[in-house]
């Protein structure tokens, strides 16, 4: 009598998770940020003073600093959003590289218990 | 040999909506990759010619240039045209996104359905219980219905700035109108929403891509989960069948 096992949890499936909670809280910080730094800090700037004032704002003024904020801060929350789109995508990759062997084991159990669904047919 | 009948689990309001749109997936697809090719051709012969005029001519010229002129008309088409195209461009991702989905949601229905089918030809004393439709499943069709809404969400808040405050704003003098504005002018205010809405808006956009990336996560949980339940099954009817 042969002896069948179901498929074996595979590492990936174990670490798919980590990627896709990391996804989550990348893209979360992202929105986070954007609501609660730079759009407040852009609607200081921008409507709170005018061409002016702006542009004579002194070194080491607010104004400066709040330019500062609006124009470096994209330049790394950008690519911090696209790690986690790119942490889902790891995760969805992982969860499909498990599938194969899911699929072999189960033609594997079917073609063992094939003979036995035939001689044991619905009446 | 017996036809197995395999029972129509119809599932509820909103789900039902969803698994009725399942089947579409090619079309759905189709339709994401026709928005992105819009994205592009808009990008090709709109706001590239718009940048372009407002940009024929030099910074003096361009900031003086009078409403209504060729100049300020053409920064008035390319804002207008950044401010929906984006969320457009990013729907159409999602409807990609959404045609996934909906391919594995068939996949997950029609292993389910081989299922009813293989336990349908074992006899019944020996037959499998199938289990029910895990919970999982109406997970991910939540999680894809909130990111196609944040997605269209995102689509009407870009037109309604596309037709109201944006233009408002841009169809005006740069030099003799825009600078000189003073703080607590209507102006100002235009300004505010015109350089802040994108802080926020593009983030909202991309989690409305994590939802639809969840629900993609969530339905290859379903199709795995059924595929080792199948496989457990069918170890325990083989089990059964062998020690009688």
């Amino acid at each position: 009598m042969a002896t069948l096992q179901g498929p074996s949890k595979s590492w990936q499936l174990k670490v798919y998770p980590i990627f896709t909670v990391l996804g989550w809280v990348l893209i979360g910080l992202s929105l986070i940020i954007g609501i609660f730094v730079l759009t407040p800090t852009a609607i200081s700037y921008w409507a709170g003073n005018a061409k002016a004032a702006r542009d004579a704002a002194e070194v080491g003024s607010a104004l400066l600093g709040q330019l500062s904020t609006l124009a470096a801060t994209p330049r790394w929350l950008e690519p911090l959003t696209f790690l986690g789109v790119a942490s889902f995508m790891m995760g969805i990759a992982l969860e499909f590289s498990a599938i194969p062997n899911m699929l072999k084991n189960r033609g594997q159990v079917l073609s063992i218990c094939f003979p036995q669904i035939v001689q044991n047919p619905a009446e | 040999m017996a036809k197995v009948q395999i029972p129509d689990e119809k599932a509820s309001f909103p789900f039902s909506m969803i698994e009725g749109m399942m089947p579409l997936y090619p079309l759905i697809a189709v339709m994401g990759w026709g928005f992105v090719l819009v994205s592009l051709l808009i990008g090709i012969f709109g706001l590239s010619p718009a940048v372009t005029t407002f940009f024929s001519d030099a910074k003096a010229v361009r900031e003086a240039a009078a409403a209504g002129s060729a100049i300020v008309n053409a920064n008035v088409t390319a804002h207008v045209l950044e401010s929906w195209v984006p969320q457009f461009k990013f729907l159409g991702l999602g409807l990609g996104l959404l045609a996934i989905i909906m391919a594995l949601g068939v996949i997950a229905k029609r292993l389910r359905g081989m299922g009813w089918v293989i336990t349908g030809h074992i006899r019944e004393d020996l037959r499998p219980k199938m289990p029910s439709i895990p919970r999982r499943v109406r997970y991910f069709q939540l999680s894809t219905l909130m990111g196609l809404m944040i997605l269209i969400a995102a689509l009407i808040i870009g037109i309604v700035l596309a037709v109201t405050v944006v233009p408002d704003y841009w169809s005006h003098s740069i030099a003799n109108e825009l600078n000189p504005a003073q703080p607590g002018s209507a102006l100002l205010q235009q300004l505010e929403t015109v350089s802040s809405f994108a802080k926020w808006l593009n983030p909202l956009r991309v989690t409305g891509m994590a939802f639809l990336f969840t629900a993609i996560t969530i339905a290859l949980t379903v199709i795995i989960g059924t595929l080792r339940n199948q496989a457990e099954l069918l170890i325990g009817f083989y089990n059964r069948a062998t020690s009688g």
